[in-house]
């Protein structure tokens, strides 16, 4: 059965969406079957994967109005390994059209449901706002990988996600917590990044994953050509850390 | 010579184009000059996604502190039956002035504009007219009248006025602006 993990963090602009798609191709290459989520409207994920937004048929905004199942609403990353149920601005929609149905945290969570046997990961790409896309990506998980850039108001972003995984976890799943914080864009011979990396361990403790995704200029090109850098340059260094993490994830999740 | 009457001062007049947006000539982009009128913005004209608009409007009305009038024209009025639907803010809309609505259920439609068919056809909450033409390409007449039943719209025969747009020319829309100065006055 697959475990599914949101990929948060309430801060924009910290490398969710390429730790996202690059976690997922990294699982994909150790020979993990793979669903990529994309829960923002701005299919960034999407399109980080190869698969052009505009021409979605059928999309996570169809899902989660019950319109169509994953099987079908999802698509193969080909050149990642993986399989996207994408996303494009449409989904905005979805945040008003849910809002008088049951059970709307639920809707994802119910339609993973249906496919959770063919799949060993599913990886959730959530929105930075705490928004009812957002609660869908959470009350639907197992638990949430938090990528966090170790720059000095980097604490406060991350007690914000806890405490609404706390509040999560009361009200709507209780299974939710954080798998772990992921140190990315990490640049080694900075003294603050140093500084903050070892708060962070002082703070969380294991909960830090051990990896460390160094910054890196070929994951940072890689979107421009629709790719993960895990894909465009499988041997550049921030490549190699995404490999070292999906096995460091395998790791972990091994008894959950 | 149609300026609002001051006593409906408070009411925001909001713009909705349908697709591919109004141009220039088109009578709701000159009300928006003429009257002060606001256009809600969609990220992209081209390509609509009911979702995507019906978000930003959805922003636009709940930002808003002052109720509001709604000008729809073509895949406009699809969006506001849409809207109204779904949101809890319609509340704050008097009423909707709608325009040649834009029939995209029909077989020449719908394969450009994926996921704006069914249109929606819950009563709207909140006072309409809807203005319909008798050789509109792009909605039958008796099409529309079955929209403004449905919705609860008071029909306005605009006679043969093609798709009621630039083309039609109605330049400023003199008469169309006296049905939403009826719709300002509560007179629908």
């Amino acid at each position: 059965m697959a475990k599914i993990f949101c990929v948060a963090n309430q801060k924009g602009g910290v490398g969710k969406t390429t730790t996202t798609v690059n976690l997922a191709a990294g699982l994909a290459r150790i020979g993990q079957r793979v669903l990529l989520v994309d829960l923002d409207p701005q299919g960034n994920a999407t399109m980080g994967s190869g698969v052009d937004k505009r021409a979605l048929k059928l999309s996570v905004y169809d899902v989660l109005l019950g319109e169509a199942g994953v099987a079908d609403a999802s698509v193969a990353a080909e050149a990642c390994g993986y399989r996207v149920l994408g996303a494009n601005r449409e989904l905005a929609g979805a945040e008003v059209e849910l809002v008088g149905l049951e059970q709307r945290e639920q809707r994802l969570k119910q339609a993973l449901a249906e496919i959770a046997a063919d799949y060993d990961f599913v990886l959730i790409d959530c929105p930075p706002s705490l928004s009812l896309l957002t609660l869908n990506g959470l009350c639907a998980a197992n638990g949430v990988i938090v990528p966090m850039q170790c720059e000095y108001f980097a604490l406060e972003g991350v007690s914000d996600l806890v405490n609404t995984i706390k509040q999560v976890r009361a009200n709507l799943n209780r299974e939710l917590r954080i798998i772990g914080l992921l140190r990315v864009m990490f640049d080694a011979r900075t003294m603050l990044q140093k500084q903050v990396s070892d708060q962070l361990f002082e703070h969380f403790g294991d909960d830090v994953f051990q990896t460390v995704i160094p910054r890196n200029v070929r994951l940072a090109e890689a979107p421009s050509y629709g790719l993960p850098g895990v894909v465009f340059d499988p041997s550049a260094r921030g490549s190699k850390a995404f490999v070292e993490f999906a096995r460091e994830m395998v790791e972990r999740i091994q008894g959950m | 010579m149609f300026h609002v009457e001051h006593e409906t001062d408070a009411v925001r007049v909001l713009v909705l184009p349908g697709w591919q947006g109004s141009g220039p000539e088109h009578w709701q982009s000159r009300w928006q000059v003429l009257h002060g009128y606001e256009r809600v913005e969609q990220h992209d004209w081209q390509q609509p996604r009911r979702g995507d608009w019906l978000a930003r409007l959805e922003e636009t009305v709940i930002d808003s502190d002052r109720p509001l009038l709604l000008v729809a024209h073509s895949l406009g009025c699809v969006l506001v039956a849409a809207w109204a639907r779904f949101s809890r803010h319609s509340h704050k809309v008097r009423g909707a002035l709608l325009v040649a609505p834009g029939d995209v259920e029909q077989p020449g439609l719908a394969p450009a504009l994926p996921g704006w068919a069914p249109i929606l056809r819950d009563p709207l909450p909140f006072a309409s007219l809807l203005v319909a033409s008798r050789d509109d390409p792009y909605c039958s007449f008796e099409r529309a009248a079955g929209l403004a039943q449905d919705w609860g719209s008071r029909l306005v025969d605009a006679g043969a006025r093609g798709h009621l747009n630039a083309e039609s020319g109605l330049g400023d829309w003199p008469e169309g602006h006296a049905l939403l100065q009826s719709l300002l006055a509560g007179a629908v």
